[in-house]
């Protein structure tokens, strides 16, 4: 049997995807279902103070207009941040008060979408209306951490101060960057049918099982008694994760009416009903002596978060481990605004927190006159430079020197605006990324024929990533099998415990508990082969044969594929749970994911820091009439352990390097100060990039053994591939104009 | 969306009856319309679909004037090779907006007709919007996002931008406007269409009930052939522009005979810039002039918070697209 690691293999989904056959969430239709639309609050801060259905519920078609008095009951659940399974701890509906723009207050049921949008657009409120800040106020920061203590959110060490004075150059600056949506294309939705006491529920979901664990909680069912489903997810990025308002809203509209509902969120709708990216300042102050070796690191990430819960995504916890230091200082500090409460997207700890850090080391780099890689590589360290446990596998100035290569970093003239191409100016400029190894608990049962067939069931979620794909290979290449021969079921909360995806684990943890399934079971054949009275393995110890690429061996040389030993057991038919239980999981974290949480071990832990790297290139060029600034080329080069599928790897990472194109240059949720809306929340507005902006993107995946992250040595690249972009094209936009722009976006109004 | 009567008439005649009617619209490519209706912002009791008057349909390059029908694709227009080469601005102002998408079910009538992009404008939340709710104020002069609404043609009740380009190539190029109404058929000057807020930012154009624009007719003359249109924006493709201009030279060996300026993405209409044009007439083109003239095509703007670069941003991209045209004129592209 082929090697099927490592290699690439077309998505296992693809044909079904292009000949619209894969079901997603949104595509079933339970007898009698009927429709929702969600009516959402004009003003941002204030009480309800009269709500008129009549028109609504005079529109044909409409069969019922639902509002905080009429909604049925349920339990609220906490909000991630508070450890519950919600996208935020205060749920709309519950009463009279608003606080966020575009808040449900009214949900319609009608026989059609187009008569419930209707009914929607028909509900007309009046207000008490308050005054709202829609941005936080940097200067009204707090440090929280997870627990509700500091715990972790300040590192201290050494004396920053000291530290900066000694420096030969110093830089003591301030990044902005501002509220960003995923925008996924599937948009969000919710179906939902009782029978009697008994749910299902149909949505995109990045964790069923949240999602079950919080719904079953919400009306005090049994977990037994509600089913969720998400087949297939259109696109995620972190905005599925959470139970939202429209799927708890949409549940209990089912209840009401009695009949199925479904919900699709309008895509303005989408701007407010779930998370985003919050606003934050990266603050730096940076020191280096005559060779751009740092003598102190100070990061001071303030964000934003909502009035009813603290987001904590700790971006310090990354940077910090970026660059030796001798001195370290980083605070992690939340200031509240009248929103939603936020969220994960994509590189949620990363994006914003590296445009500053990388872009601050090129400052830095600039100030005392040394190359922007080897800035780099003199602050390159094999420990992690706070926790002082070494890295598990750092590849870092291996990527640094493969892309240079590549790009052609050496025909770059140090100073600004010194390179042109006939109208426009060129800036050429670089930044590392990273993304922390997460370590989840995992199980997955594989279930293998001796006619050559495996089934791999696990609740885990496949985001449009290509995990359907993975699992299959990674059966494929234990059991000895084609990869179109393993058959991988996910999606659902009934299936063996799998976590959360999110946070760049899923290959990790759940691929990790595929493989010691796939052990498991040449286990049992090997036991049962050995026990036979004839046969290649027969007579020998059990625990002596193992298994290598589909084929059991004996320490002899003996040796049969194990679809044969299992065709010639009893049962022909063998079954495995597998697990991944990595040592430096606590029982209280495997615990946390099988509730539904997100129970991660790492990215450190006491034996190692584990992280993958990257280091990425940009061309930039700027328009001398226009001020256009463009991105012809974008190289990256990335180590993060074993790469399971080249081509699903390379478009993840891609995936990644032109998101940040939008986030350099295009990505920004406008706000109307006043009135605390999203002006933007369309996707013809709120810019992302076009196929025209991305020319050359580049993927380079280099070889990376790590023993330690997972058996099978797979760190994740879901998120490694936007850290570094935004931060690569500034330096580069400063390289081509001189001018340092420390705010996201980019956009020519910057450069007139 | 509220539901509406639909009506497809198959002469001109029925369609005007059908469009004259309280609350009844034209609908063409419908990609502002309907999208206008989803969201609620229109809501208009009767659609009258043109669609199936084909006498509307097609264009004609010319030898002294190119005639569009006011159903020719924005797509086929600008994908149009001897335009192109009879008239730059006129494909580039097209091809460089919207989407491949948008292009090929968009016609040339309803274009010109292209609503603000104004956020408040869109977002029916906001009961401020003197243009959909006249007399209700302007949300984004009170205290709110200006930075993408006009510099140029605003006033107190109204600072909402015109977002189209194929438009400032029109006006730049004393295009006319065809029409046919209750009233019989008429011909409009271009510049005389869309109509300044003033105190009326509901009133957009001088067209009335139930007229229905057929045709479109620029002049051939020496400017159009040495023509550009130039347009910043963020993104490559698929963004309205943040500035463009519409531009074309005559020259009589160094000296300028004729120019024609018009910009974009600042304006409330469709904006001639007639000081710059004098400007450079009867001197010689240089970046010296060029720049000069875009900062005249400016000197009125009256910069709104946010909004202070597209003075600049406008400015320059005047001058580049001049030198562009010059080029194009002495034969140097």
């Amino acid at each position: 049997m082929a090697q099927t690691i490592n290699t690439a293999v077309t998505r296992t989904d693809a044909p079904r995807k292009v000949t619209g056959t894969a079901t997603y969430a949104a595509d079933v239709l339970p007898a009698g279902m009927l429709h929702g639309a969600l009516a959402t609050s004009s003003i941002a801060v204030g009480t309800l103070t009269s709500l008129d259905t009549s028109a609504a519920e005079a529109e044909p078609g409409v069969v019922a207009v639902l509002t905080h008095e009429t909604l049925p009951d349920y339990k609220t659940v906490k909000g991630f941040y508070a450890g519950g399974p919600g996208s935020a701890s205060f749920w709309p509906m519950e009463g009279p008060e608003i606080k966020y723009a575009g808040q449900p207050i009214a949900y319609v049921v009608a026989q059609t979408a187009a008569a419930a949008r209707r009914g929607a657009q028909l509900i007309s409120a009046e207000y008490e209306v308050g005054t709202p800040n829609i941005h936080m106020d940097p200067a009204d920061s707090f440090v929280i951490g997870a627990q509700g203590d500091n715990k972790g959110m300040v590192t201290t060490k050494g004396d920053i101060d000291a530290g900066l004075a000694e420096a030969a150059q110093t830089v003591d600056v301030e990044y902005t960057t501002p509220f960003q949506h995923h925008n996924p294309m599937e948009m969000f939705s919710a179906t939902a049918e009782w029978r009697g006491d008994r749910l299902t529920v149909w949505m995109p979901s990045q964790s069923v099982r949240t999602l079950r664990g919080g719904i079953a909680a919400a009306y005090d069912l049994p977990e037994t008694s509600v089913r969720v489903i998400s087949p297939f997810v259109g696109g995620a990025f972190g905005s599925k994760a959470g139970i939202t308002p429209y799927t708890m809203l949409t549940i209990a509209a089912a209840k009401a009416v009695g009949a199925p509902v479904r919900l699709i969120v309008t895509r303005p709708q989408m701007y407010t009903v779930a998370t985003f990216r919050p606003e934050s300042v990266q603050k730096f102050r940076l020191g280096a002596d005559a060779n751009g070796k740092l003598t102190a690191f100070e990061h001071i990430e303030i964000a934003q978060t909502s009035q009813f819960d603290a987001v904590v995504n700790p971006g310090t916890h990354i940077t910090r481990a970026m660059y030796a230091s001798p001195n370290i200082h980083t605070e992690q500090r939340l200031a509240r605004s009248d929103t939603n409460t936020g969220g994960f997207m994509r590189a949620p700890n990363e994006m914003q927190t590296f445009f500053g850090l990388e872009q601050a080391m090129d400052e830095l780099a600039h100030k005392v006159g040394v190359d922007p890689v080897e800035m780099r590589r003199v602050n390159d360290t094999d420990r992690h430079p706070v926790e002082d446990v070494p890295f598990s596998s750092r590849s870092l100035m291996e990527c640094y020197d493969s892309v240079s290569e590549g790009f052609g970093w050496q025909n770059r003239t140090p100073e600004p605006g010194s390179m042109t191409d006939g109208d426009w100016l060129v800036g050429y400029g670089c930044a590392t990324a990273t993304y922390p190894t997460n370590i989840l608990a995992s199980n997955a049962r594989v279930r293998m024929q001796g006619t050559g067939n495996a089934y791999i069931e696990l609740a885990a979620h496949d985001v449009g990533t290509g995990s359907y794909t993975i699992f299959a290979q990674i059966a494929a290449a234990r059991l000895g099998l084609p990869v179109g021969a393993c058959d991988v079921v996910m999606g659902e909360a009934d299936l063996p415990v799998a976590p959360l995806s999110g946070g760049s684990t899923t290959a990790a943890s759940a691929g990790s508990a595929v493989h010691d399934a796939c052990l498991r079971i040449a286990r049992m054949v090997a036991t049962e082969v050995t026990a036979r009275s004839e046969g290649p393995l027969a007579g020998l110890d059990p625990a002596q044969v193992t298994l290598d690429d589909g084929v059991l061996r004996g320490p002899g040389g003996q040796s049969q594929p194990l679809v044969e030993a299992l065709a010639a057991t009893a049962a022909g038919e063998v079954e495995a749970v597998g697990e991944f239980r990595h040592p430096a999981l606590t029982d209280q974290l495997i615990r946390a994911t099988f509730a539904g949480g997100y129970g991660t071990a790492g990215p450190v832990t006491p034996e190692f820091a584990m992280f993958a790297f990257g280091a990425e290139m940009a061309e930039v060029h700027v328009h001398r009439w226009t001020h256009e600034i463009r991105v012809p080329r974008l190289h990256g080069s990335f180590a993060a352990g074993t790469i399971l599928n080249r081509k699903t790897a390379h478009s993840q990472l891609m995936g990644g390097m032109v998101w940040g194109i939008g986030s350099a240059l295009h990505e920004i949720t406008e706000v109307d100060k006043p009135r605390a809306r999203f002006l933007n929340a369309n996707i013809a507005e709120y810019l992302i990039p076009v196929n025209a902006d991305v020319r050359e993107v580049r993927v380079e995946m280099l070889d990376e053994q790590d023993d330690y992250v997972n058996p099978l040595g797979v760190k994740g690249i879901g998120e490694l591939g936007i850290v570094g972009t935004a931060a690569a094209i500034a330096n580069a936009v400063h390289h081509a104009t001189g001018k340092r722009l420390r705010k996201l976006p980019i956009r020519m109004s910057d450069l007139v | 969306m509220r539901n509406f009567d639909y009506h497809r008439p198959t002469d001109i005649a029925a369609a005007i009856e059908a469009a004259r009617a309280d609350g009844a619209e034209i609908l063409a490519g419908g990609t502002t319309m309907v999208d206008l209706m989803k969201i609620g912002v229109w809501e208009p009791q009767a659609l009258v679909d043109i669609t199936s008057l084909s006498e509307l349909e097609g264009y004609d390059v010319g030898s002294d004037r190119i005639t569009f029908g006011a159903l020719a694709r924005m797509a086929e227009v600008g994908d149009d090779d001897a335009l192109k080469t009879a008239a730059p601005v006129l494909t580039e102002s097209l091809w460089k907006a919207a989407s491949p998408q948008l292009r090929h079910a968009a016609r040339l009538g309803g274009n010109i007709l292209q609503q603000t992009r104004c956020p408040y404008f869109r977002d029916t939340a906001y009961a401020q919007c003197n243009k959909r709710n006249p007399g209700s104020g302007c949300a984004a002069l009170d205290g709110g996002e200006t930075n993408l609404h006009a510099i140029l043609g605003g006033s107190d009740a109204c600072v909402a931008m015109y977002p189209g380009d194929f438009a400032q190539a029109l006006v730049a190029f004393d295009a006319e406007v065809t029409t046919k109404g209750p009233g019989g058929a008429r011909t409009i000057p271009f510049a005389d269409l869309h109509v300044l807020p003033g105190d009326t930012p509901h009133i957009e154009t001088i067209l009335n009930r139930g007229e229905i624009v057929t045709g479109i007719t620029v002049p051939v003359t020496g400017a159009l052939k040495a023509s550009h249109y130039l347009k910043a924006r963020d993104r490559e493709s698929y963004a309205f522009a943040s500035a463009s201009a519409a531009v074309g030279l005559d020259m009589d060996g160094d000296t300028v005979r004729d120019a024609r300026i018009a910009i974009g993405g600042v304006a409330a209409v469709p904006w001639r810039a007639r000081a710059a044009e004098d400007s450079l007439k009867g001197g010689p083109l240089t970046e010296e002039t060029a720049r000069e003239a875009g900062r005249i095509a400016f000197a009125d703007a009256v910069p709104l918070e946010g909004s202070e670069y597209k003075i600049k941003l406008g400015a320059d991209v005047v001058a580049g697209a001049l030198m562009t045209a010059h080029a194009r004129a002495t034969g140097g592209e």
